[in-house]
């Protein structure tokens, strides 16, 4: 069931079994999981149906680090989430992603990527994913275009899959109306997290609308799933009983911030006769969209003490017909509708998309001409390719967010993203484009150049939008704001969904690991709630 | 001057004679020496000549640590197993696929050069600038 806070007779009260705050992936996963083990949950969400500009303004914050970066666009306040700019690409973390790493300070998760496995499988569905494979052994008889022949023992094929991508706000909501166990309240921004007198457990969430409405929310546990610089500004503006915040005894919320290192860089010049068709555009098989990057293998990585990276191969055609300069927000728009129009219903924000799309009419011709042309026109094989990846960081507590004076119109203290990208982090990925190119060398296959100088400019590094550690799981409290079930340490009852629990980033987009989290979440709460 | 004797003619006969008979049963003798001539110079017409090729060469010998000059890359080429293989080979396309293996092995034992952020392997490199010291002594 679905309400609007600011509808008239909304209630004073709400109550239910599980409070869960936020309804992207990670909130409403955790709520419809709930819900289909019988726990009543309260869902609330800040924003409405549909994006509004009043609700948005929200988010609005200062970036005062690494400036290829924003605090407020790269998430949507609505129903849905951020889910509802998403662009779909999907892989589990790695098992070495969960392990410490020798020589590199602030690695080790205190769960194990077999852990996760159980979650991640049923993750898959969620977002409209092919089946859990992501081994290029598990491809390869089906698949058939060859992987390039390296030495397997030093470079290996990366499986990723391609969600539609999942909308949820367009997927779930009728899951969530229909559901009589889900009370889900739109408009409902959350404004205090108060403790019980004496103990360290949460009694209730103060809400209120824009306009005013206010409302107490009860329960007996409660879940912050709003992203990984609203979980933790929301425990940093939780200050009245709690001076430094809620969950941050140790001063380690907000810390950690990690993001994924937007790099296209270094070339790969291949020899003509080295079919490379696998890498350079997906191919669909047994119900699942792949794209194949390269990556090092987790013994080489262990041994160069480098962070996780997987490089997919972005074809350089001189042909202009396949150059993709025409992708904007104009084309993405007309991109969505169309997908959307064909799997034959009307796409979310259709009026938004349609006016982006009118804007940069002039980009939407050009990206229509040329992909009829790609299909009228002899395909032409790419032999030069740049290496374009999201690159992992090493965990870093002065990359952080933390309040400034500026407060919002609930008198919320808003956030400054303090990002760091280092100069070592630049040197890691570099090393990692070096022993490709040895092994791409090895194998007679071509040569590499390396688009990463020995001082490295920092500006080449762009956001993934993937804002996560602020919340960071961690066995020990004084290194983590959560434990392994995704609890604060210091409160009894709440817990924290979504990639703000992320103890390191790995290289893997984060949807898949923050749906397979929250499963494993609900499982957790639905069997001790 | 001294007159032309009859003794000094056949004495210096005599010895042209004997100085031609040693050079002839030393060059008779000589085939039956095993040794190792490598043809150097025949690879160094796999790289290309053109301006890259000569900037590869440049980078090559201003990174060496020591002056590197015409015998030592021959030597140093020759130490290497594809390559030395390579210089005794007649046929073109055979030498270039094992100067082609020998590139692949520097890879793999981690002989690289890097010239422009390209990563080379030494080979290549060293053969490129055999080209570009041929043409300074040319």
């Amino acid at each position: 069931m679905i309400s609007d806070l600011r509808t008239g007779g909304a209630p004073a009260e709400i109550e239910g079994e599980v409070c869960v705050v936020g309804t992207g992936p990670a909130g409403m996963t955790i709520a419809l999981e709930l819900a289909r083990k019988g726990r009543r949950v309260v869902l609330l969400e800040g924003g409405g149906d549909a994006y509004e500009d009043d609700t948005q303004d929200l988010y609005r914050g200062e970036v005062v680090g690494h400036r290829n970066i924003d605090v407020a666009n790269s998430r949507l306040r609505q129903f849905g989430g951020t889910s509802g700019h998403w662009t779909g690409l999907c892989a589990p973390l790695d098992a070495l992603d969960f392990e410490p790493r020798e020589g590199l300070g602030g690695f080790g998760w205190p769960i194990r990527r077999a852990d996760l496995d159980p979650f991640y499988a049923r993750a898959q569905g969620y977002l409209d994913l092919g089946p859990y494979r992501y081994d290029w052994e598990d491809w390869r008889r089906i698949v058939p275009l060859p992987a390039l022949p390296l030495d397997p023992s030093r470079v290996i094929t990366d499986v990723f899959q391609q969600s539609p991508p999942t909308r949820f706000a367009e997927k779930y909501h009728g899951a969530v109306e229909a559901e009589p166990r889900i009370d889900c309240w739109l408009h409902a921004n959350l404004t205090d997290v108060r403790l019980a007198e004496g103990s360290n457990a949460v009694s209730s969430l103060s809400v209120s609308t824009l306009e005013g409405h206010v409302a107490t929310v009860r329960a007996k546990t409660f879940v912050l799933a709003c992203g990984g610089i609203e979980n933790a500004r929301i425990l940093l503006n939780a200050r009245a009983q709690r001076p430094a915040g809620i969950g941050n005894e140790h001063g380690l919320v907000g810390r950690y911030y990690t993001d994924h290192m937007t790099i296209e860089a270094t070339t790969v010049l291949l020899a003509d006769s080295v079919d490379a068709r696998l890498y350079s555009e997906s191919q669909i098989y047994d119900g699942a969209e792949l794209q194949f990057g390269l990556r090092l293998t987790p013994e080489l990585t262990k041994r160069e003490r480098l962070t996780t990276n997987s490089a997919f191969l972005v074809p350089q055609h001189a042909n202009e017909i396949y150059s993709t300069d025409y992708r904007n927000h104009g084309w993405i728009a007309f991109s969505s509708m169309v997908k959307a129009f064909s799997r034959g219903h009307m796409p979310d924000r259709l009026a938004e998309h349609y006016c982006d799309a009118v804007d940069d009419l002039g980009s939407v011709a050009t990206g229509v001409f040329r992909q009829v042309a790609r299909r009228v026109a002899p395909p032409e094989a790419a032999h030069v390719f740049k290496l374009r990846q999201d690159a992992e960081q090493a965990p870093n507590p002065d990359s952080r967010v933390y309040l400034i004076d500026a407060k919002d119109r609930f008198g919320q203290n808003r956030i400054a993203l303090d990002w760091r990208v280092s100069a070592d982090d630049l040197l890691r990925l570099r090393r990692t484009h070096e022993l490709i190119g040895q092994a791409i060398g090895a194998a007679g296959l071509g040569r590499v150049q390396l688009g990463i100088a020995e001082t490295p400019d920092l500006d080449m590094a762009f956001s993934g939008y993937h804002h996560m550690g602020t919340t960071r799981m961690h066995s020990d409290p004084r290194r983590g704001v959560v434990d392994a079930n995704c609890r604060v340490h210091s409160v009894e009852n709440l817990y924290i969904g979504g990639s703000s629990v992320f103890t390191t980033g790995g290289c893997a987009n984060p949807t898949l690991t923050i749906v397979a989290l929250a499963i494993r979440l609900a499982e957790r709460l639905a069997a001790t709630a | 001057m001294a007159a032309v004797t009859r003794r000094l003619l056949l004495g210096s006969v005599g010895l042209a004679v004997l100085g031609g008979a040693a050079y002839g049963a030393s060059r008779v003798v000589c085939r039956f020496v095993p040794r190792n001539h490598p043809d150097f110079f025949s690879l160094l017409e796999l790289a290309p000549d053109g301006e890259a090729s000569r900037r590869v060469g440049e980078a090559l010998l201003s990174q060496s640590d020591m002056s590197l000059d015409l015998p030592r890359l021959a030597s140093s080429l020759a130490g290497r197993p594809f390559t030395r293989a390579a210089m005794g080979e007649t046929c073109p396309t055979s030498r270039a696929a094992l100067v082609k293996d020998q590139c692949a092995l520097d890879f793999a034992e981690g002989r690289i050069v890097m010239v422009d952020g390209w990563l080379l392997s030494e080979t290549e490199a060293a053969l490129c600038a055999g080209r570009l010291l041929c043409g300074a002594t040319a």
